[in-house]
């Protein structure tokens, strides 16, 4: 039978014991506490010892309980002062007694017959008794008691239980009662015969250290047997914010589709970038003060040059050369101006076909956008948009399906895909698409529309140019395995330390 | 956006034809909406459709789709005919209401059967087209009237306020128009569409009766509707003739859809009159090879043509253009693209086999992106957690509790909260924010963010400029100034960059434990042990030592 260093030395120990109490154990072993006990528990698996273990309850003095040991029980330092002045007026007790002590020292000067008390001249005074005067060498259970605890620390019990009860040492908070365990390792007759038998002891190690390696000293020692299905403490190491990560991936993604990444200098966006470049009239409801953000400081930016904002205004106002009739009202550069966190991606989409394109090309963003809304469980305030365009002569509808269809196989892992009509004030056609993930089921994935040409043309561009956005927070919900929408920025060390890797 | 309920045994009476729920689902895209909801009620199916076209006000009410996929479905094709024929009543309009709300526009509807479903669409659609169309009433509202209890001519007059006195709807009492604007549920909503002004509008028959009070409230008393009237008045008032015009228009088609005959109704202004409805169909022109190229799945002329016509439009083919007629109740169509897309729903958008693109081009990251992402995965390597907070705040948390004098920052004029009024200028105290919400949580806590703070350059386009930062914060019992320096050091070291620290005073960071961090003789960013006074006003209990940089002086595009 296998057995470590420690169960050889304590079935060697126990040998000659046979029956022990665990702490003496210990002590004859000279290994810690755990380690004997690891012992005693793999000798008892293996039939060699026996642990016996017995509850008992244990009384102890409490740090009231130690300091009258010390200085007396708080009767017996009146007594001693009564019978030195055989009669004391109760206020004179505080020259021995705590305030704590005073209250209840007549009651029990009175039940034990040691003193009487009356009212002179309003106040109280006790006299000492001639049973006061023998208590003085007399010694009453609880001082007994008290002697005896103060002596042993702790005492069983059922030891005290017939001089005194247990309820009367709580209730004056002299001491305390508690359960202890007592234990006892017995060989056993099949451990008694191996001992016999005779064991050989061979250093044990726990760690292999390198003085053990440089002394070549490894050879004649034993590796203790480590229990490697004990559990260890969990690590949380330093890691990606989950939607960042799941972000990153989406990322990584679209540059594999061979979209380039747009960036932008600032989060807070003109008017004319967020709508007007986008052809959504300046009398849109989106345009409301409930729906957009305006702000108060800054509160007005800068138009791009005047050509593009000229030819952005007529196509607001009569259609310019696009083709269209426009929207029939006067178009004002002051409300452009107007400043706003940028409230959509198709902000930067508008701004990089004004500048030099490729064309063909595909274009995206991931940016964070604002909208006036409520913070809870399905709203945020702020959030990441993943959108962009693919620009190039030739483009068609069956194209921007093919564009959506794709973001959704590559992104969503969907099968299927469904597409339905929708609007934008800045695509026509629009559609919508929903994708059926394989857990979720269909699911709103993302939009896409050829842009106007109320708004390309005025940007310079006469190519179709398809926008796209794809909706990527209930998949990142579901990646997360959240439910509330807040965690996707959770503000929850907990949740992050224990979040799963997102790749 | 537009939602609205419909009973699929109404739309299937329309229709004339009965359709599975499944079959449904996919009919709705015809009519440019989404099957949202599906229950029953009463023994009866309902759906509940989300509109997408904020410009097709003739899909939101049971005739309209029912129409719509008739048409679509091929059961009819070509215009939709509806005859008007003239009346001679009169509503004359009062040149005062110039500046008010000066435009009505009206129409009788006769022999309408209006029962329970009929009633609710009626109603329903009124209340859609001024909410969503009529941008709450603002520019178009609507009044209908039981017809047969009123007396014409009708006269639409601005009236001092302090003269106007009926019963307005759903009350017992006679009200001021004061007292309807201050007590009455719909007084309290669109008032302030009315008040202030010398005189309020008021619609009222020969008799002096009054009917309405646009864009308000009815009367009670005069001309309400019930599920009995047979003969119905049409008031539309607003701001553009036009815009009215159509609203007029898509309400008494729809009520024609249900068997209603229309008269046409003389309005009378200072200047000019007018017969309304006018259903004169509108005419545009597009060119066919335009459409062909951009839908890409290989129509023909004639096909173009058939579809159109299952879209309400008259078709003429000639020279390689079409030539459209389409219906009064329309006025969407701007340009070829909106002509396009009625091809396109007509063919079927699930019809058309989805194509890649095949574009000869190559993906490319933002190299400064790239480069903020190798700094977060360094931040990784020193067992620091990542965490993205908001960019919107507060002054309060960015100065006020960092120990600070506040100083101009990007403010939100109309904010939701006052929690969120503002956009950071620096990370920390979303940090430290961070830190107070999870003091609970086992410690050391070590966390960082690569994010953006938005700082004030009246220079640039939008004044403004978000500027990529890194933020570092370390909470634990024994943290000290040089924890933090220590990873500072190792980022420079691994970015390649020299850098100086020079001691500085900061009331958010503990004096003497705090330095700019320099490079290049530039500041570029902070590092300290946190100020206990910035601890408690975070309600932190624990020692921090943070730092906060600039990325952008860091960068050297890789090669």
């Amino acid at each position: 039978m296998e057995l470590s260093y420690q169960e050889k030395l304590t079935l060697i120990k126990l040998k000659d014991l046979r029956r022990v109490k665990f702490e003496d154990l210990v002590k004859e072993t000279e290994l810690d506490q755990v380690a004997v006990m690891r012992a005693v528990l793999w000798l008892q698996s293996k039939g060699l010892a026996k642990l016996h273990e017995k509850q008992k309850k244990i009384v102890k003095l409490t740090e009231t309980g130690k300091r009258y040991a010390e200085i007396g029980l708080p009767e017996r330092r009146a007594l001693k002062l009564l019978v030195e002045r055989g009669k004391v007026v109760l206020d004179e007790l505080r020259e021995v007694l705590s305030d704590d002590e005073l209250k209840p020292i007549v009651g029990i000067l009175r039940k034990e017959g040691w003193a009487t008390v009356r009212k002179e001249d309003k106040k109280l005074v006790l006299e000492v008794t001639e049973k006061g005067k023998k208590a003085l060498i007399l010694e009453r259970p609880i001082d007994k008691v008290l002697k005896i605890l103060a002596e042993k620390g702790e005492v069983e019990a059922k030891e005290i239980e017939g001089l005194i009860s247990l309820n009367e040492l709580k209730r004056r908070k002299i001491a305390e009662e508690e359960l202890k365990t007592e234990r006892e390792v017995e060989i056993t007759e099949e451990g008694l015969k191996l001992a016999e038998k005779g064991l050989e002891l061979k250093e044990e190690i726990s760690i292999l250290t390198p003085e053990l390696i440089k002394s070549g000293k490894w050879r004649s020692v034993e590796f203790k047997r480590f229990n490697i299905k004990a559990p260890v403490k969990r690590i949380y190491p330093g890691k990606k914010q989950p939607y960042r990560a799941f972000l990153d991936k989406i990322r990584r993604k679209l540059i594999e589709m061979g979209f380039i990444e747009m960036t932008a200098e600032s989060l807070i966006e003109t008017q004319f970038w967020n709508f007007d470049a986008l052809f959504q009239p300046q009398n849109h409801p989106a345009r409301d003060w409930t729906d957009t953000y305006q702000l108060k400081y800054p509160k007005y930016g800068f138009l791009p040059e005047e050509e593009l904002v000229e030819r952005v205004k007529a196509s607001h106002e009569h259609g310019w050369i696009t083709g269209s009739r426009g929207w029939g009202y006067k178009w004002d550069p002051r409300m452009a101006m107007m400043l706003m966190p940028r409230a959509h991606g198709t902000a930067l989409s508008a701004r990089q076909l004004a500048k030099d394109i490729q064309i063909p090309g595909k274009y995206f963003a991931i940016q964070r956008v604002f909208r006036p809304d409520v913070l809870d469980r399905t709203h945020l305030i702020e959030f990441n948009q993943v959108e962009g365009f693919v620009i190039g002569e030739d483009l068609t509808f069956k194209h921007l399906l093919g564009i959506l269809k794709r973001f959704a196989t590559e992104v969503a892992g969907a099968k299927k895909v469904k597409f339905l009509p929708d609007y934008y004030p800045f695509t026509e056609p629009s559609v919508q698409m929903s994708a059926k993930h394989p857990e979720l089921g269909w699911v709103e994935f993302g939009g896409a529309g050829v842009f106007r040409e109320e708004m390309t043309k005025p940007l310079g561009i006469d190519v179709p140019v398809i926008a796209w956005g794809i909706g990527i927070d209930r998949l990142a919900m579901f990646k997360l395995g959240i439910d509330d929408i807040r965690y996707l920025f959770s503000y929850d060390l907990k949740w992050l330390r224990e979040a799963k890797i997102i790749w | 956006m537009p939602k609205f309920d419909v009973a699929k045994d109404d739309l299937e009476r329309l229709i004339g034809k009965s359709f599975t729920v499944e079959e449904w689902e996919d009919l709705f895209l015809y009519a440019k909406c989404e099957l949202d909801d599906i229950w029953e009620e009463n023994g009866k199916i309902y759906f509940k459709a989300d509109a997408k076209d904020t410009n097709r006000p003739d899909l939101w009410s049971a005739e309209g789709i029912a129409r719509q996929i008739k048409w679509a479905l091929g059961m009819k094709k070509g215009l939709p005919k509806y005859q008007v024929e003239k009346s001679d009543i009169v509503v004359y309009v009062d040149e005062k209401l110039k500046d008010i709300r000066p435009y009505g526009v009206y129409a009788v509807v006769e022999n309408v059967k209006l029962d329970e479903e009929a009633f609710k669409q009626l109603i329903q659609l009124q209340e859609k087209i001024a909410l969503t169309f009529g941008r709450k009433r603002r520019e178009v509202a609507i009044g209908t009237f039981d017809f047969d209890k009123l007396k014409p001519p009708f006269y639409y007059k601005a009236v001092e306020p302090e003269k106007i006195k009926f019963i307005p709807l759903n009350c017992e009492e006679e009200m001021t128009a004061d007292e309807i604007l201050e007590k009455h549920e719909k007084g309290q909503e669109y008032g302030h569409l009315i008040k202030g002004r010398p005189y309020y509008p008021l619609l009222v028959d020969s008799e002096g009766n009054v009917l309405s009070m646009p864009p308000v409230i009815n009367s009670e008393t005069h001309g309400k509707v019930t599920e009995k009237t047979r003969n119905i008045f049409i008031d539309i008032t607003g701001w553009h003739l036009d815009k009215i015009m159509l609203a007029l228009n898509v309400l008494v088609t729809a009520l024609a859809e249900r068997g209603g005959k229309i008269k046409s109704v003389k309005v009378v202004y200072k200047d000019f009159e007018i017969e309304t409805p006018d259903l004169t169909p509108k005419e545009f022109e597009v060119e066919l090879s335009y459409i062909k190229k951009l839908a890409g799945v290989g129509l023909s002329d004639e096909q173009i043509k058939e579809l159109l016509e299952r879209m309400f439009y008259e078709v003429e083919l000639k020279d390689g253009k079409a030539k459209l007629k389409y219906p009064a109740f329309r006025d969407d169509i701007m340009h070829a693209r909106d002509v396009l897309e009625d091809v396109l729903i007509a063919y079927g958008y699930n019809e058309i086999e989805p194509e890649e693109p095949k574009l000869a081009v190559q993906g490319k990251g933002d190299d400064f992106i790239e480069f903020e992402n190798a700094v977060r995965e360094l931040m990784i390597g020193f067992g620091l957690q990542e965490v993205m907070t908001f960019n919107l705040t507060n002054k309060e948390a960015q100065f006020t509790k960092m120990n600070i004098p506040e100083e101009e920052i990007v403010e939100i004029e109309n904010p939701i909260s006052l929690r969120w009024s503002a956009l950071r200028k620096w990370l920390l105290p979303s940090l430290m924010e961070f830190l107070s919400l999870n003091t609970h949580e086992e410690y050391p806590q070590k966390i960082f963010e690569v994010g953006k703070a938005t700082l004030i350059d009246e220079t640039k386009e939008t004044k403004t400029v978000s500027e990529s930062k890194l933020a570092v914060a370390i909470a634990h019992p024994r943290v000290t100034f040089t924890e933090v320096k220590e990873i500072l050091d190792s980022v420079m070291y691994h970015l390649g960059i020299k850098y100086e620290l020079e001691e500085t005073e900061h009331g958010s960071f503990i004096p003497g434990r705090v330095g700019k961090i320099i490079v290049k003789g530039k500041e570029i960013g902070i590092i300290g042990e946190i100020h206990p006074q910035v601890l408690e006003n975070w309600g932190i209990e624990m020692p921090v030592a943070a730092f906060e940089i600039f990325l952008k002086p860091l960068y050297k595009p890789s090669s």
